[in-house]
């Protein structure tokens, strides 16, 4: 790292456009945010500006410290899942001959490039009661069952009962993982395509398994790209409101619920930003920890 | 909204802006022929007809740029912080009170609009809008059960086959709307209290019934109950009538009922938000949409109930004998609108949040 | 030419006899590989198999039609909402893309004071519930009386991608081997040249990632987008969102196929013709 005095210049090449436009149509539209959070709803449903702080403490009331606790660990297992299938995938694609490498990677991001919505929906006609998951299931079924029959072993498999697949917090976890896969892959890939092969050589040389080759010198050295992809999954499955609505049943309410309907039907824009700025807060502390905890005093970036 | 703080920073373009709308207040009527051939409407998807938009620029020489909202509160957030330039809006009735309150409508010069004249009288005088001086009818509707009658057995009329199922084949195959108001009415209508109560003891109530029924719940809709009906993924899910109507015609086994205790009756309304920048042509099609031809086309399509007396005289025995267009007149007379409730607003998000937390 | 030609031969040798690193090559990477697969592409094929569905509902097989496709077809504001969504996703990629990779190089070259508060604020677009970002945009936009339209829709997402790209950049970048670019001066090439022919070459894959992320983010976002379109601005979320809040139709998932397929020829289009230009 350099020291910015060194090169003002340069360094104000790099950084000044993008702090220019985020300070522009971002840092100010957000401060207007940011003092409706210190106001109250009007009758009619206005932003009324009283600077007090009424919209936190409600914030901090038990059944919204609830909501964003269960939308933490929803979260939480989405985005590790999100790890263990992004991992082999962004592994598959770096370590893949070098002409393949973009077109693996088009396969894994095409799927995102159609509508949120369709895919979400596309997601309800796989699981629901009639959906293809089941009627494939109850194909599967009836085959066996015609075998066993076949075998002279009748009645033992029973009537098919659908399986129970949406409108369940599962659900919900499902389409969280199909939705912020890419958000783990690309940065995986971009740090593990640089990998230098040669740490990876010398540890099968000494006599590391692949597992032990993988957990002792892979990881460690992608470490950068699994915080980047674990903390953006992380954060914006805990922010998503569209999958729950869509996937989830009636106690699936997670945090951007709570503040699509503050921003939507409750017409409460105050206390829905202060809700968004806790939930900022919230991830900034997260970020301070691990800044903390970075040992080398370089901070990976997200 | 924050009118306090904008004006506080801004103070010139707030005056610029209210001496815009001074100014425009003096332009004679007349003025607006020389308007460009240019309409913005912003409206619900399909809820139109097919050949609406196409002959009335036919007719007219006006374009029209159509833009497309979900929800009200979707609309409102768009115009509360200055009108992007629409000339029609669609609000329903609560909605349309509430932007008066907050002065963001323009007031309807009736002598532009003579197809008013075919209105029902039910309609002319609504509490949200005395003597639709700001507002004119262009559909309503109720709020009510969709069922598969192959599966529930006898009709299901009253509030009770939701909120306390007795059926256990039903358990899971029920959806309510994602919509507080809504459902929270529903159960309060089941209670024997208002739709609208200002209430906390009342509306806490209601609060617990719909937990207490939340096991047989298998989701909060959004507005899409019909496709969980058709689908086969709920035998009964409560909906908006028109939603319903227009499934049932590809599908016989489907009904819909409004529970007898009474549920919501709605009214959608055509509106010229202020600000808007081609009011003249904003009258010339809110006439264009209540003309008895335009106005059946338009009813044909979307299944919606119609205020326009004429045109519902003229359609046949499919549309004004359906039940899930036009609810019988004594379940009507239990029906109520959804009121805004001013500053109890916070009773019912409390509530609904406690509902889908619980 | 010969020697070209033999040369991936003698490697592809070498590798099969010693190099155990071929993860792709290897049976079980390849089953997960295809589990991968077919988690993300199972809702996509029934998807598109459904818009040949004759039936208004998308639940069981009636038969195949076109029928659908031609509805799509003639639905003009499909039209004009994907020629919008392709104009504001390709424009604001190309922006965002080129300030993410600029500040992520920042970031990851240069010590200077505050910079983890700085950090803190250039992420706060990713840790910001969408929802909260459009009605501040909305706010904001009115505020300065600045009327929506495609640029305040374009605008905005250009300001919420840009994080997006620097952490990609930033998490390429970090291990960068700086002896290159020491090496690179001392030979006597410019902080310009250097730039792009050794610290460049180095990031291109990272770069590819971040476009791919800010076209992702961009062409699908609808909260923030909703807030900030002016008349006329419909996008496809935009107009799908209210397609699909009345019905879900085959003819969404017709327009949607159809869409599929023109990203995937068009990419392949441009990965081909990059792919001659390397050659050559």
């Amino acid at each position: 790292m350099e020291d910015w005095r060194k090169n003002k210049f340069a360094f104000g090449i790099f950084i000044g456009p993008a702090t220019f436009w985020l300070v522009l149509f971002f840092m100010l539209p957000l401060a207007v945010v940011w003092v409706y959070s210190f106001g109250g709803r009007g009758p009619q449903g206005q932003t009324i500006i009283t600077f007090s702080l009424a919209n936190y403490q409600r914030a901090l009331e038990w059944i919204h410290l609830g909501i964003i606790w269960k939308s933490a660990w929803i979260a939480g297992i989405a985005t590790l899942l999100c790890l263990l299938m992004g991992f082999p995938l962004a592994k598959g694609i770096a370590f893949a001959p070098a002409k393949w490498k973009n077109p693996l990677l088009l396969i894994v991001i095409l799927p995102f490039w159609t509508n949120l919505l369709i895919r979400t929906y596309s997601w309800i006609a796989v699981l629901r009661t009639r959906g293809h998951l089941n009627f494939a299931l109850e194909w599967l079924h009836d085959k066996t069952d015609m075998a066993m029959t076949f075998l002279g072993l009748p009645e033992l498999m029973g009537t098919f009962h659908p399986l129970a697949l949406l409108y369940n917090q599962s659900a919900v976890i499902i389409g969280l993982v199909y939705v912020h896969l890419p958000f783990m892959v690309l940065p995986l890939y971009a740090s593990m395509e640089k990998l230098d092969r040669s740490y990876l050589e010398a540890s099968l040389d000494l006599g590391a398994g692949h597992w032990r080759t993988l957990f002792n010198v892979t990881v460690p050295l992608v470490k950068p790209g699994i915080l980047s992809g674990v903390l953006l999954t992380y954060i914006l499955s805990i922010g998503s409101f569209l999958t729950p609505d869509l996937l989830g049943g009636t106690e699936s309410m997670m945090i951007g619920n709570l503040i699509a309907q503050q921003f939507g039907s409750s017409r409460d824009w105050a206390f829905g930003s202060a809700l968004s700025f806790l939930l900022m807060y919230a991830t900034f502390i997260i970020l301070w920890i691990k800044t903390v905890n970075a040992k080398d005093g370089e901070a990976t970036g997200i | 909204m924050s009118d306090n703080f904008f004006k506080f920073m801004t103070r010139r373009r707030f005056l610029g802006a209210s001496a815009g709308v001074a100014a425009l207040q003096f332009i004679p009527y007349e003025a607006w022929s020389a308007e460009e051939k240019q309409l913005n409407v912003y409206n619900w998807d399909t809820y139109i007809g097919e050949t609406t938009l196409p002959n009335f620029t036919k007719q007219t020489g006006i374009k029209v740029q159509y833009d497309l909202f979900g929800d009200n509160e979707e609309m409102f957030a768009k115009l509360k912080a200055g009108n992007p330039g629409y000339d029609i809006i669609v609000p329903t009735d609560y909605m349309v009170e509430d932007m008066l309150t907050l002065d963001m409508l323009e007031t309807l010069d009736h002598s532009k609009l003579p197809n008013m004249s075919h209105l029902d009288k039910a309609f002319l005088n609504p509490a949200y809008d005395p003597g639709l001086k700001h507002s004119l009818p262009y559909m309503w509707g109720t709020m009510g059960y969709g069922y598969r009658k192959s599966k529930v057995k006898g009709t299901p009329d009253s509030w009770s086959h939701i909120l306390e199922n007795k059926d256990p084949s039903l358990s899971k195959r029920m959806s309510l709307l994602s919509d507080q108001r809504a459902v929270l009415g529903g159960a309060l209508k089941y209670l024997g209290y208002s739709m609208n109560s200002h209430s906390a003891t009342e509306i806490g109530k209601a609060r617990d019934l719909v937990i207490s029924a939340k096991k047989d719940i298998l989701t909060f809709a959004e507005d899409n109950g019909q496709d969980l009906l058709v689908s086969g993924e709920v035998d009964l899910c409560l909906e908006w009538s028109g939603d319903i109507a227009a499934v049932m015609a590809d599908d016989s086994d489907l009904n819909y009922v409004v529970p007898k205790e009474g549920s919501n009756v709605w009214v959608d309304n055509l509106c010229i938000p202020k600000g808007a920048p081609h009011p003249g042509n904003a009258h010339t099609f809110i006439n264009f949409l209540h003309d008895v031809e335009v106005h059946m086309e338009i009813a044909n399509t979307i299944y919606f109930a119609t205020p326009n007396a004429s045109a519902k005289a003229k359609m046949s025995a499919d549309y004004t004998e359906n039940p899930a267009v036009f609810a019988p007149a004594d379940v009507l007379s239990r029906c109520e609108a959804i009121l805004s409730v001013g500053d109890d607003a916070r009773l019912y998000d409390e509530a609904w949040t406690a509902v889908q937390a619980a | 030419m010969k020697a070209m030609k033999d040369a991936p031969l003698k490697k592809k040798r070498y590798g099969k006899l010693v190099n155990p690193l071929d993860y792709t090559r290897k049976g079980w990477m390849q089953t997960l590989l295809g589990i991968n697969f077919f988690f993300l592409y199972f809702p996509i094929v029934a998807l598109v198999a459904f818009s040949f569905n004759d039936s208004k509902r998308n639940i069981v097989w009636k038969g195949f039609t076109f029928k659908y496709y031609i509805k799509a077809y003639n639905n003009e504001a499909l039209h004009s909402s994907f020629m919008n969504s392709i104009t504001v996703a390709s424009i604001s990629t190309v922006v965002s893309t080129l300030l993410g990779t600029m500040l992520g190089l920042a970031l990851y070259r240069y010590r200077f004071p505050f910079k983890p508060a700085y950090e803190g604020f250039a992420h706060l677009p990713i840790m910001i519930p969408e929802i909260c970002m459009g009605i501040a945009m909305l706010v904001f936009f009115s505020l300065i009386n600045m009327p929506l339209s495609l640029f305040t829709i374009t605008v905005s997402h250009i300001a919420f991608t840009i994080p997006f790209v620097a952490v990609v950049i930033r998490a390429r970048m970090s291990g960068f081997d700086t002896s290159y670019e020491e090496v690179s001066y001392d030979l006597g090439a410019s902080q310009w040249q250097t730039f792009w022919n050794v610290t460049f070459p180095y990031l291109r894959p990272g770069v590819v990632a971040g476009a791919l992320l800010a076209f992702t983010l961009s062409i699908d976002d609808f909260v923030i987008t909703f807030f900030t379109a002016g008349i006329g601005s419909t996008t496809l979320p935009i107009k799908i969102y209210s397609m699909l809040r009345f019905s879900v139709t085959p003819e969404v998932n017709a327009a949607s196929t159809v869409l599929i397929v023109l990203t995937l020829t068009l990419t392949i289009l441009a990965m081909t013709i990059q792919a001659r230009a390397n050659k050559r």
